[in-house]
């Protein structure tokens, strides 16, 4: 009895060394990930235009839709750190509130088109045969239009909108993700444990969500999020061309149209939303590029 | 086999140098016409917005007129700087003593683009074209005589060739300013045979008397007209072409003047006026002011349908401000859709000013005092009386705000947009007018009368005793008495408030200074005829 007591604990000692020895993928890749300074300078910046986002009321210093004409085109000051627009609206004000309808556009869009992309894309890729046919072709279409004039058609039919905007790019974004994981699940498809779920009589749901999906993560984690920097500036370029968001909306793209004739009269009313679009694209950019060296492991030396 | 290949390829290797050589030189020859003569040349003019249509009668909008002023003429015309009528295609004319019968001695031995000879003929075709078609057709016709040929309110009681260069008009009631009205872009006379040629399509292929001939128009892009060389009135006109190029972006069109690739603009931004002024190779065209910019009510639709609602925006408009920002001060305040320039402005019409407290009572008498969601359509191209309609718009929808009205900002394409208001499907919108002949008659009338509801009378305005004071002005000849009566008819409409008259603005072009000869006429468009560039 005393023996078998005492043999209780290098049973438990052996796992928790292993464990410390191996660590999870995830972890892994945050080490990596948290070396790359490029990348944590994009994360950085990304949380930073996530936060003011989150706390644009607290920290918005005027109204952004309440207009003061007699203070039309204030250069920056004191009062108007970034100056005023030519409705006399206060440009910090406008930018911080913009920040969060860019990075709502652009996280819920490619939300919509992980969701759409990847259900299609591993039905696609796990069943083949003439489903994958019809699928892909369909994603091959889509791909053949430049991408923001097939969201200029879609906004145009459904009217300009932010919501219509939104709908527009995850639309045009459905089959980059879809394509991608179907690649993905024609590669996992072939490894033994999917193999060895199938033989124990697995449902084909719960192999594909619960091993398949799981599998496929990586490369849509990378993907999502240097397609949210795209999505941003799709979502300004369509707010630019007055198809996305309507005023007094403060989207970036609209404030950068709305004042692109005072470009030498009242040049700080085009280069802060300017500089507000550029720097959330390239925190998402060095994210997404910081992420993919973590994540892929050929990348691993 | 190989050798006859070779010898195939070879041929069609010199035949397309010679073709390319051909085609080169032919373009060569043309740039050499253009740069040379006396002071003649190809003349670019930037525009805001395409043409809607080129058959003048068809249209309403100066983007058309600009256009077909080139290609056609009326009847009688205006001097260069006012609305005075001077001899056109008729070189005189006579009134009898009931101011009834106006007969009109034609120019002889004018004609057509097309060799159809212009005659008394030709005149009385238009005309019964114009009247017997409707409001879909030819929606300026009824705005200026009363209505079309089954319409009790109808002018025109016969038009009657009364031999080859003679044409008599017979009226059913004094019209006073029908002279004036007979010199107006829409009522420019087109080739009889050409309408028979095109029938619907003669939009798109015009053909008139007029200085310049159509040659080609590219949508959204360009229109080109070339010089008539068998124009009647000799040595004219100087120019050997006019392109016409759609630049809607105001800032674009700017830019375009100032590198040089168009000669002269319009709608220029007002904030850019020091611009052109601080370049030597640049001058400044201000266009005499005779236009109203304003924001539509459709009367028939709620909660516009009530006059306590319009009188309360009225109220929540700030003039000045829209002015000071948006015009850089090229403007006045509008109380009255009459701007100054015309005879029968009411300057006892004290205009609403900006008073939130009494709008939010007046909402409160209408019920409305917890605010509520309307669609303000905005114009999606610049105008000479607005350059920049969603801008206009989006200051509108802020003071709106105050008092709990949602304005959500809706715009079409300028064709769309147009006809969606004229036919009444929009309940608030921008838009404005600038004169055609220098009336009264053509605001008041055109715009506010019952007989006009589908054609130019947007916010379907109807009111009674508004009518009858215009029929009455309009059939009067004393002019004295005629400003009486339209400034009895102002003040029924400033209380009615159909509208929230909002500027009138002072347009403004801009060009190179090789223009010469370029007067800028009120009324929103004009011929280039005596234009010329020097190099």
């Amino acid at each position: 009895m005393a023996e078998l007591a005492g043999t209780t604990p290098p049973i438990t000692n052996p796992t928790a060394a292993q464990e410390e020895r191996v660590i999870s993928p995830w972890r892994d890749a945050w080490r990596s990930f948290r070396k790359n300074k490029l990348a944590m300078a994009g994360m950085f910046l990304v949380a930073f235009f996530i936060l003011i986002a989150i706390i644009a009321p607290l920290i918005a210093p005027y109204s952004y839709d309440v207009q003061k004409m007699a203070d039309k085109h204030l250069a920056p000051s004191a009062a108007h750190w970034f100056g005023t627009d030519e409705f006399g609206r206060d440009i910090l004000t406008r930018i911080i509130y913009g920040a969060r309808i860019s990075i709502w556009v652009g996280c819920i869009s490619v939300a919509g088109s992980v969701i759409v992309g990847s259900t299609l894309g591993v039905i696609a890729g796990y069943y083949g045969r003439f489903i994958d046919m019809i699928i892909s072709r369909v994603f091959d279409i889509i791909l053949a239009f430049p991408s923001i004039l097939l969201a200029i058609a879609v906004v145009s039919v459904l009217g300009p909108s932010l919501r219509n905007a939104l709908i527009a790019i995850a639309l045009i974004n459905v089959p980059i993700f879809g394509r991608l994981v179907r690649s993905k699940v024609l590669s996992v498809k072939q490894e033994e444990y999917i193999s060895a779920a199938k033989a124990i009589g697995m449902k084909d749901s719960r192999i594909l969500f619960q091993h398949v999906l799981p599998n496929s993560m990586a490369p849509i984690i990378v993907q999502g999020t240097l397609a949210i920097a795209t999505a941003i500036i799709e979502a300004a370029a369509l707010g630019f061309l007055g198809l996305g968001a309507q005023p007094p909306t403060p989207e970036w793209g609209k404030m950068l149209a709305d004042s692109k004739d005072f470009i030498l009269d009242a040049p700080w009313t085009v280069i802060f939303p300017g500089l507000a679009i550029m720097l959330t694209v390239l925190g998402f950019n060095l994210m997404g590029d910081g992420l993919r060296d973590a994540l892929d492991p050929k990348m691993k030396n | 086999m190989k050798k006859s290949l070779f010898a195939l390829v070879a041929f069609i290797l010199i035949l397309s140098l010679g073709l390319a050589g051909c085609n080169s030189s032919k373009t060569s020859s043309d740039g050499n016409g253009k740069k040379g003569g006396d002071g003649g040349g190809v003349m670019i003019y930037g525009k805001g917005g395409d043409a809607v249509g080129l058959d003048p009668a068809h249209e309403t909008d100066g983007e058309s007129f600009i256009v077909t002023e080139q290609i056609f003429e009326p009847l009688l015309s205006y001097k260069k700087e006012n609305t005075d009528v001077q001899p056109g295609l008729a070189k005189s004319w006579e009134i009898s003593k009931d101011n009834l019968k106006y007969t009109l001695k034609l120019e002889e031995g004018i004609k057509f683009h097309d060799g159809t000879d212009f005659n008394a003929e030709a005149v009385v075709k238009n005309f019964e074209r114009w009247m017997n078609g409707d409001a879909a057709k030819f929606p300026y016709y009824a705005s200026m005589f009363g209505g079309y040929k089954k319409d009790k309110a109808h002018v025109i009681k016969e038009v009657k060739a009364v031999d080859k260069n003679t044409v008599q008009f017979t009226l059913k009631r004094p019209q006073a300013p029908f002279l004036k009205n007979l010199a107006m872009s829409p009522f420019a006379i087109s080739s009889p045979a050409a309408i028979e040629k095109y029938g619907d399509k003669i939009g798109q292929n015009p053909v008139g008397t007029g200085p310049f001939k159509f040659k080609e128009w590219k949508r959204d892009a360009t229109i080109t007209v070339v010089k008539n060389d068998s124009y009647w009135k000799k040595g004219l006109p100087k120019l050997d072409g006019v392109t016409f190029k759609v630049i809607k972006d105001n800032s674009a069109r700017m830019n375009a003047l100032t590198k040089g690739e168009v000669d002269l603009i319009d709608n220029v931004n007002p904030s850019e006026l020091d611009k052109i002024k601080s370049n030597n190779k640049l001058q400044v065209f201000e266009r005499p002011s005779m236009n109203v910019a304003y924001l539509g009510f459709n009367t028939e639709k709620a909660p516009f349908n009530k006059k306590e609602v319009r009188q309360a925006i009225n109220y929540l408009v700030n003039k000045d401000e829209l002015i000071k920002n948006f015009y850089n001060g090229t403007a006045e305040a509008a109380a009255t859709p009459l701007p100054s320039a015309i005879a029968g402005q009411n300057k006892d019409v004290k205009d609403y000013g900006y008073n939130e407290t009494k709008a939010k009572e007046l909402l409160k008498k209408a019920g409305l005092e917890k605010g509520f969601k309307m669609d303000l359509w905005a114009m999606p191209v610049s105008r000479p009386y607005m350059p920049d309609g969603k801008k206009i718009a989006e200051a509108i929808q802020a003071n709106l705000k105050k008092v709990n009205i949602d304005a959500n900002i809706v715009t079409f394409d300028w064709g769309v947009y147009l006809e969606k208001i004229r036919k009444g499907e929009s309940p608030a919108f921008l838009i404005g007018w600038t004169g055609d002949n220098g009336d009264a008659d053509n605001f008041l009338y055109s715009l506010l009368d019952k007989d006009t509801i589908n054609s130019n009378n947007y916010s379907r305005y109807n009111s009674p005793a508004v009518h009858k004071l215009l029929i009455e002005a309009q059939s009067t000849a004393d002019e004295a008495k005629r400003e009486v009566l339209y400034k009895k008819a102002e003040k029924i409409i400033h209380e009615d408030a159909p509208w929230v008259p909002l500027v009138h603005a002072k347009p403004i072009l801009g060009g190179t200074s090789k223009i010469k000869d370029f007067y800028p006429h009120p009324k929103g468009s004009q011929s280039f005829v005596e234009v010329s560039m020097t190099k």
